[in-house]
Order: C-alpha cells, then structure tokens, then sequence
C-alpha cells in the first residue's frame, strides 16, 4: 500500500530517481560508513554501514541488501575500474645543509620518474623540509630550495611544469621531533605526492 | 593599526577565494565527456584542471575519472550529470569541504582527506537524499 503512495507520487512528479548506493570497503579492506543526513527533504539519523551491500535511498530508514553472488552489475564493476590509481607518496633524504639528495634517494627519483610517467594527467606535489639546525628564516629558503631542485630534475626529465608545484615548509612539520638546532636526517627531505 | 586591519582582512578574503585554484585533474576520458564551467563547455581530457563548481557531464558512451587534491578518487559512468557545488581544502591542517551533487548518472567514489577531517566534512546529494561520506569506497547510482 505504502509501495503503491509513493508509486503514485512518483507519477505525479514526473518519475521520481530512485538513487541508489552500493557501499564496498576501501582498497586497504577497511569498511567505512555512509550516514543518510536528510531522505525526501527531512533530516535523518540512519547511517549505511554493511559493507558488500545495496541500499536504495529516500527513506528515512533505508534497508541495505548485501549484493550476495549476484556481486555488482557490470557497469558498476566498470565503474570501479575507472577509478584512477590511489596517490603515491615518495620521501628524499638530503645532507646536511644541502640540496643534494642522498646517493641512497637516487634510487628514488628514479622511480618517481617512472610513477609519473605512468600516469596521465599526472600531479606533482613537491614539499620540502629542514631539520632545526640554523635559523628558521634560512631553513625556509632552504627547504625551498630543497622542493625546487627536485621540481627542476623532474623537468630536466621532460615533465612539464605545469603539472608540479613545489613549497618549502622549513622545519615546522618535523618528521622526527628534535629540540632546536638537532641534526635529524630523517627531518631533512622532501616529500613528493603523485596524484 | 588600521593599515595592519585591512592587510589582514585582504590576506583571509584571498584565504577564502578557493574558486581560482585547481581542486581536481581529469585522469582519463572517453566519449562525450566534458566539464560544464558556467557557460562554458571544456572537452575532458586526460590533465585538465577543475575549478570549484564545475559541473561533470557524459554522454551515453562517455566516461571520466579524476583525482582531487585531497586525494579523493572519482569515476563518473555515462549519461551523468555531476556537480562539485563546494571544495575547500586546507592541505596544511587537511581539512575542509566538499560537497557533490549527482543530478543523474553513477558517480564511484573514493573518499580522501577531507572526508577524514572532520564528520560530515565530505556531502553527496541526490535528487532524493544528502549523504555523509564517513570514509569509504562508494557507488551512488541516480536513474534519469
């Protein structure tokens, strides 16, 4: 009967989307959670967490089905194909004082270069780090310096500018907590995130 | 005093002009897809930079995937209408907001940093429903 009402308002309307959600756990197999904060224009407090399932949505409290050994339809399972990879994150070391990296970092630019060329419509994000040996003024020119001799290896390699950008953040995100004016070779870096 | 008031107040109106700077890049496309910028029709192509509300529009055999600075994943399915209405995103503190609308279509979503920030940071609205996106992995489905 209740079916029947809203098949009717529907009509009325002019075909109402009924949407849908397929809820899946992320690639690293944690289940996250989809909470329904309004259905048909009222607030709602329901939240979707069965992963592996389908719920149709616009009720105030909808019932998830799980997809069972039907799994997902085929554009669905497209969908999820299409996704574009996750983004990868690349950490350099660099000597003390320098913008050299460490001949052990060569390795990877290396394989930075290889991630961005593997990925069209690539971003480059260059953020570059200071330990707290020297003052903060010259530690954010360093770490600068740090992102943008990467930045310009990277073009030296035939990327284009325009898909990087590079920041110094001197040494306020210390990877390793140090007192003032500490050598930490872990804290002396540049952190690169490909998307 | 007074000159210090308005450098602080022209520096937080700069702060919260988002509207100019890349939030997404298009990774893939194919068919009829292409990014509606108010009366503006951009061809999608792999690299293309999206702006805060730009709206994601396929055709029957079109599709397109982008990654958003957040690192927030998208795949969008043919015969799809999908608006960015809000992104803000703070990539020192990683925090923000980011609400789409899916006006038709089917939209695969992996959610990123902002939906990690805070509750509710990261909104999907439907013709029928608004949905907070609690960290996952998503398909949300809207029939024409």
């Amino acid at each position: 009967m209740n079916g029947l009402r809203l098949a009717a308002g529907c009509l009325m309307l002019g075909g109402c989307a009924t949407s849908s959600l397929v809820l899946l756990p992320d690639d690293e197999g944690h289940q996250g959670a989809v909470a329904v904060l309004e259905a048909d224009g009222k607030p709602s407090q329901a939240v979707i967490a069965e992963g592996n399932s389908r719920t149709k949505l616009g009720d105030a409290t909808p019932a998830s089905q799980p997809l069972g050994e039907k799994g997902l339809k085929a554009q669905e399972a497209a969908l999820l194909t299409d996704l574009p990879p996750p983004a990868k994150s690349f950490v350099l070391y660099f000597d003390q004082g320098t913008t050299t990296p460490t001949a052990e970092s060569q390795a990877v630019l290396t394989a930075l270069r290889a991630e961005i060329a593997s990925r069209p419509g690539a971003q480059v994000e260059v953020t570059g780090h200071t330990d707290t040996v020297g003052s903060e003024t010259d530690n954010d020119r360093l770490s600068e310096q740090r992102a943008q001799e990467v930045l310009d290896w990277l073009a030296g390699q035939g990327f284009d500018r325009s898909v990087m950008s590079a920041v110094g953040r001197g040494e306020r995100e210390l990877k390793e907590p140090t007192v003032d004016n500490f050598s930490s070779a872990a804290n002396r870096r540049v952190e690169v995130i490909v998307r | 005093m007074r000159y210090l008031a308005i450098v602080v107040g022209g520096v937080a109106f700069l702060a919260a002009s988002p509207t100019f700077a890349e939030i997404a890049r298009i990774k893939q496309a194919s068919g009829t897809a292409y990014i509606q910028r108010n009366t503006q029709q951009i061809k999608a192509a792999p690299g293309l930079q999206l702006l805060a509300s730009d709206k994601l529009v396929t055709g029957k055999d079109g599709r397109m995937s982008l990654t958003f600075v957040d690192n927030t994943r998208f795949a969008v399915g043919p015969n799809s209408q999908v608006s960015v209405n809000e992104f803000q995103y703070d990539k020192t503190r990683q925090k923000g907001s980011f609400v789409t609308q899916v006006d038709r279509g089917s939209l695969a979503v992996v959610s990123g940093k902002i939906a990690k920030s805070d509750r509710d940071a990261m909104k999907v609205r439907t013709p029928n429903t608004l949905l907070g996106v609690r960290g996952t992995k998503f398909i949300v489905e809207v029939p024409k």
